[in-house]
């Protein structure tokens, strides 16, 4: 059992430790699989492949999986260390202490978007990406999209999210137009509602986030733990709410064997949302 | 080196992009001549309520080429779906037939059930046509140029 931070409480100390960690995974290749991994099971609904990660009801239990496998991973390393989250409703601007040169790093430069500062940078050697989305490989950030400005998720958007009592809705996928699970996930419905939440933020930052690599950025981890911690706090709010579909949807329903309803086990992991429902066997939220 | 422009092309910061050819939204004949196969499907989802062209982003088979901030973009579209179609009845699509590029190198885009494009620069946001999607990967890559990698291979 461990606790998961909000990255602004943490000490110095724990910051190098995790950013030390994190360092360590790239040297070693092994953040790299992550990166991969991530791309792997972007499945659109737009496909007809089973989609475990994103567009569909296990994007929730698929990334808690996920990143207990990179918690895993850091904690290889030393143990001391565990993901913090980002509270993007409240660190909401460039000046945030996550993008400070001893964490993240700040915002990239103009032009080319490269991250110039803090423990990332590419100039300081540890950093380097595979060249997948662009021709380079710098991390890059592109902060609130100045070409058509975006802005980070305020509370009442989040709030709107934890008020929907229904975890998901048919389809099922980027469409569904209820259900928390999409609500936070924010994909833009057509005539009704824009880019939300989880997508806004990917959004906001830009550059490397906001592209095909997204865990490029280790900003990426502290998203989603953020992601993961308001699936709990939905759980509270609902407690009689149940993750859906709970069962198989019917023969005759496109969606039946791209979606993973609540025993169906989710690749690469073979573990099925089911046993992801509770984290607190696992680690907490402080 | 300044990427935003080349040999006979607009120099960074024309007030404007230079359209070289307009887009073309509708049935060309080499479009009805070549991919008859690809647009039946197409003709059927228009049969939905509301029928195609009722919005701005129901989409013919586009076609683009165009200067936008300095950067060419190209695309096609073999095949033609209004964006929305069914997409409440969960229709998925195929693989797109879509070949779009930023200055001659491949942007990968991929579909939502909507039948919205996103690509590999801008993949938590979707548009409804090929060309915004290009123009929205411009703006997103700034000076950078896209991976000559495919992903396809990684």
């Amino acid at each position: 059992m461990h606790s998961r931070k909000n990255q602004r409480d943490l000490t110095r100390t724990e910051k190098k430790r995790l950013v030390d960690a994190i360092l360590e995974l790239k040297r070693s290749g092994r953040y790299d699989d992550f990166v991969t991994l991530h791309r792997q099971y972007y499945v659109t609904d737009g496909e007809s492949r089973p989609r475990p990660a994103h567009m569909t009801p296990s994007f929730f239990p698929w990334h808690r999986q996920y990143l207990l496998e990179f918690e895993k991973a850091l904690q290889s390393v030393d143990p001391r260390v565990s993901v913090p989250y980002w509270d993007w409703t409240r660190d909401n601007t460039a000046k945030s202490s996550l993008w400070a040169e001893d964490f993240l790093g700040g915002n990239g430069r103009p032009g080319d978007r490269q991250v110039m500062t803090g423990p990332f940078a590419y100039r300081r050697g540890g950093w380097r990406i595979r060249a997948e989305v662009t021709d380079d490989h710098f991390l890059r950030r592109n902060f609130g999209r100045p070409s058509a400005p975006v802005t980070l998720p305020g509370a009442a958007e989040v709030d709107r999210a934890l008020g929907d009592p229904v975890y998901d809705t048919a389809p099922w996928n980027s469409v569904s137009a209820t259900g928390f699970r999409n609500r936070i996930e924010g994909w833009g419905i057509r005539g009704g509602r824009g880019i939300a939440n989880h997508n806004k933020v990917h959004r906001w930052i830009g550059g490397s986030m906001a592209g095909a690599a997204s865990p490029d950025d280790p900003v990426f981890w502290l998203h989603h733990a953020f992601i993961d911690l308001l699936w709990s706090r939905w759980q509270k709010t609902h407690p009689r709410a149940r993750y859906l579909p709970a069962r198989a949807l019917p023969a005759d329903d496109p969606q039946r064997d791209r979606i993973f309803p609540l025993d169906r086990p989710m690749p690469p992991w073979d573990v099925a949302p089911s046993q992801l429902m509770d984290h607190t066997r696992l680690y907490r939220y402080v | 080196m300044n990427p935003t422009s080349g040999p006979g092309e607009e120099p960074a910061g024309a007030p404007r992009p230079v359209r070289r050819a307009v887009l073309r939204a509708v049935f060309t004949a080499a479009v009805l001549a070549g991919t008859g196969g690809a647009l039946a499907p197409v003709l059927l989802q228009g049969q939905g309520p509301g029928g195609p062209g009722q919005e701005r982003d129901a989409v013919g088979p586009e076609r683009f080429s165009e200067l936008y901030k300095g950067r060419e973009i190209r695309g096609t579209a073999t095949t033609v779906v209004p964006a929305g179609a069914q997409a409440h009845a969960g229709t998925s699509f195929a693989a797109p037939a879509a070949d779009v590029s930023v200055d001659g190198r491949t942007l990968h885009v991929m579909r939502r059930a909507d039948g919205s494009y996103l690509s590999t620069v801008t993949h938590y946001e979707s548009f409804p046509t090929l060309l915004e999607t290009a123009r929205a990967a411009v703006d997103e890559l700034g000076t950078a140029q896209l991976s000559a990698v495919s992903p396809h291979t990684i």
